[in-house]
């Protein structure tokens, strides 16, 4: 008798065990779960940021039971969160800054969220798309390779397929309607051969260098400055956000007329005002120099 | 240098803030970051908590520092008996004179190291902070201004918890800056073992004087500050006062001034008479990792200060 009860309560403990503890989990209608990034091309030592967005259609204070992705291959630089309650529900953000250390492929799993569904109450898990990331290589993208799907409690491979399959019903049936409304053709004119394909214009470094040098020439100011300042470190592989010393460091700015370049336009864009027009002067005497050095080489 | 430097350094000749630095790095070896601390709040007219264990030449720095000016040091250690008076000066009955005589305390001097201030009591800490926010003291019925230049170092030892009165964040504000200090790397102790083996510490000569110090701290004050860059320290601070699961709260005005202060001064450390961001950058953990107040979750989670703050950084893009 005491073995049958003993058995009984393991029976009744494992029952629950899966579930967790559904009394401490939130009853939630999620309408949206996503896992995105900021960052198309991420670089080694550049951060960049992971986000978590949730909607909801409660209102609630804070989410809980909402697990973060594993992030095993990037470093956590800070996390910070945002909750927007409103008479539609809750829409909750999850910014996560991160960093690669290492150049490559980088995945990133789901993030999941335990809790109640509040359709049938049935204690549920729900993920997000997972990332995959190319760090500081070429054609580095992010690869999402999931959908903002409805939120349901099937895994993402499942609702992949089911979308998939969505799309190509929809397509026939576009296509079955055009087939049907297509004019009856009298004239059996071949269509004509299509022309050469004009390449797209590539402005060169050094033609970006010669339009720098021209807008700063016609306009010696500090807005003009900053504009140009901008675009030298675009040209350099460097986004806005970063400083003179971040460019500095990196293997486009490794010669000296490049660098040359960088420190002059430092000087033109923070300079006072006395020290503008010398500075806008060096500034387009080191812009000569960088085009020079690529006519040379 | 500009030309606009260039008028204002004739008053204090051919010496710079760097051939003070070069001067004190000589004599000390590594602790470029506690050289630079030490330069920066005489540049700033701020005063430094240093953070770290002991036997990292804080007090070599300071002695030597005062030395290259031709200045006073002294250095007050801090212990639980200590007293006000014993900082500050007191009045002592002088039975020839028979009369009270002024006896002033070793705060007077250009360069004081305030070694453990974390084990004397709150009143003691008071005296001291005042006198460093006030820059003059009161012994009796009268007044008496601190010598100028006047710059504390205080050190905090981490290591020893037992017997030290915590300093609140409201004091500690009063410090410019607040500059963690680690160990030498291998090269540098070897550097140290092979520059002390024949003798003890080697004397300083004289770089600079009292009035080159007053002369710079004026170009400090002068350096040029972009709008641009004042609005992006104004953001940095900003961000410290957003929710976050590892800030309590974020920091106050003061650090905004603190930031623009130690941008100017790093930037004519490094010969330029207009900051930068990567000024701002620079200082920025100095300035702000004592002026934040951080939840228990950041030592739960294993995290510390810095790495919190360098998140900040990161996430504000800089102009």
């Amino acid at each position: 008798m005491v073995s049958r009860a003993a058995l009984a309560l393991a029976v009744a403990l494992l029952a629950t065990a899966g579930v967790g503890q559904p009394q401490t989990l939130q009853r939630l209608s999620v309408q949206s779960f996503a896992l995105s990034t900021d960052a198309a091309r991420p670089r080694v030592g550049v951060s960049f940021h992971l986000v978590v967005s949730l909607r909801i259609r409660e209102r609630v204070a804070q989410i809980e039971n909402l697990d973060l992705p594993m992030l095993a291959q990037l470093e956590l630089l800070g996390d910070e969160r945002e909750s927007a309650a409103g008479p539609h529900g809750t829409q909750y953000r999850e910014t996560i800054t991160v960093v690669a250390d290492n150049a490559g492929p980088v995945a990133i799993s789901p993030a999941t969220l335990q809790a109640i569904d509040a359709r049938d109450g049935k204690p549920k898990e729900w993920y997000t798309n997972s990332l995959t990331l190319q760090v500081a290589g070429a054609g580095a993208q992010a690869v999402p390779n999931g959908f903002r799907l409805p939120a349901n409690g099937a895994p993402a491979a499942l609702r992949v397929s089911l979308w998939a399959m969505a799309a190509a019903c929809i397509a026939v049936v576009a296509l079955l309607i055009l087939r049907r409304r297509r004019p009856i053709v009298i004239s059996q004119q071949p269509p004509a051969a299509p022309g050469p394909e004009l390449p797209t214009p590539i402005r060169t470094r050094r033609q970006r260098a010669e339009d720098a040098l021209t807008v700063l020439r016609a306009e010696p100011t500090r807005a003009a400055a900053v504009r140009v300042r901008a675009a030298v470190w675009r040209m350099v592989g460097a986004s806005n956000g970063e400083t003179l010393g971040d460019v500095l460091r990196r293997p486009e700015s490794s010669d000296v007329t490049t660098r040359d370049l960088l420190i002059a336009l430092e000087r033109s864009a923070f300079t006072y005002e006395d020290d503008l027009s010398p500075a806008i002067v060096d500034a387009c005497s080191a812009l000569e120099r960088y085009i020079d050095s690529w006519v040379s080489s | 240098m500009s030309s606009r430097a260039e008028s204002k350094d004739e008053g204090a000749g051919t010496r710079r803030p760097a051939d003070l630095r070069d001067a004190l790095g000589q004599t000390i070896v590594g602790q470029t970051g506690v050289i630079d601390a030490l330069l920066l709040a005489l540049l700033s007219n701020g005063h430094v908590l240093l953070e770290g264990p002991p036997g990292l030449a804080k007090t070599l720095a300071c002695r030597s520092l005062a030395a290259a000016l031709e200045g006073d040091f002294k250095r007050i250690q801090f212990t639980p008996d200590l007293l006000p008076s014993d900082i500050v000066g007191t009045r002592i009955f002088d039975q020839r004179e028979s009369a009270f005589a002024t006896v002033f305390g070793p705060i007077f001097a250009n360069v004081v190291l305030a070694d453990e201030i974390n084990r004397a009591p709150a009143k003691v800490q008071s005296a001291l902070l005042e006198a460093m926010q006030e820059r003059q003291v009161t012994i009796g019925p009268a007044s008496y201004p601190l010598p100028d230049p006047f710059v504390v170092m205080a050190t905090m030892n981490p290591l020893d918890s037992e017997g030290t009165y915590a300093l609140p964040i409201a004091q500690m504000d009063r410090f410019l800056m607040k500059v963690s200090v680690g160990y030498p790397s291998r090269e540098e102790e070897l550097r140290i073992l092979d520059r002390f083996a024949v003798a003890d510490t080697q004397p300083i000569r004289s770089v600079a004087t009292l009035e080159d110090v007053r002369a710079w701290r004026a170009q400090a004050h002068d350096v040029h500050i972009d709008d641009k860059l004042k609005r992006y320290i104004v953001v940095l601070v900003a961000k410290t006062r957003e929710p976050s699961e590892f800030i309590d709260f974020g920091a106050s005005p003061r650090a905004t001034l603190a930031l623009a202060f130690l941008a100017r001064g790093r930037a004519l450390l490094n010969g330029r008479d207009f900051a930068l961001p990567d000024d701002v950058r620079a200082i920025a953990a100095h300035a702000l990792r004592h002026r934040i107040g951080f939840t228990y979750r950041l030592a739960a989670e294993g995290m510390n200060a810095d790495r919190v703050i360098e998140a900040i950084v990161a996430a504000v893009p800089a102009p």
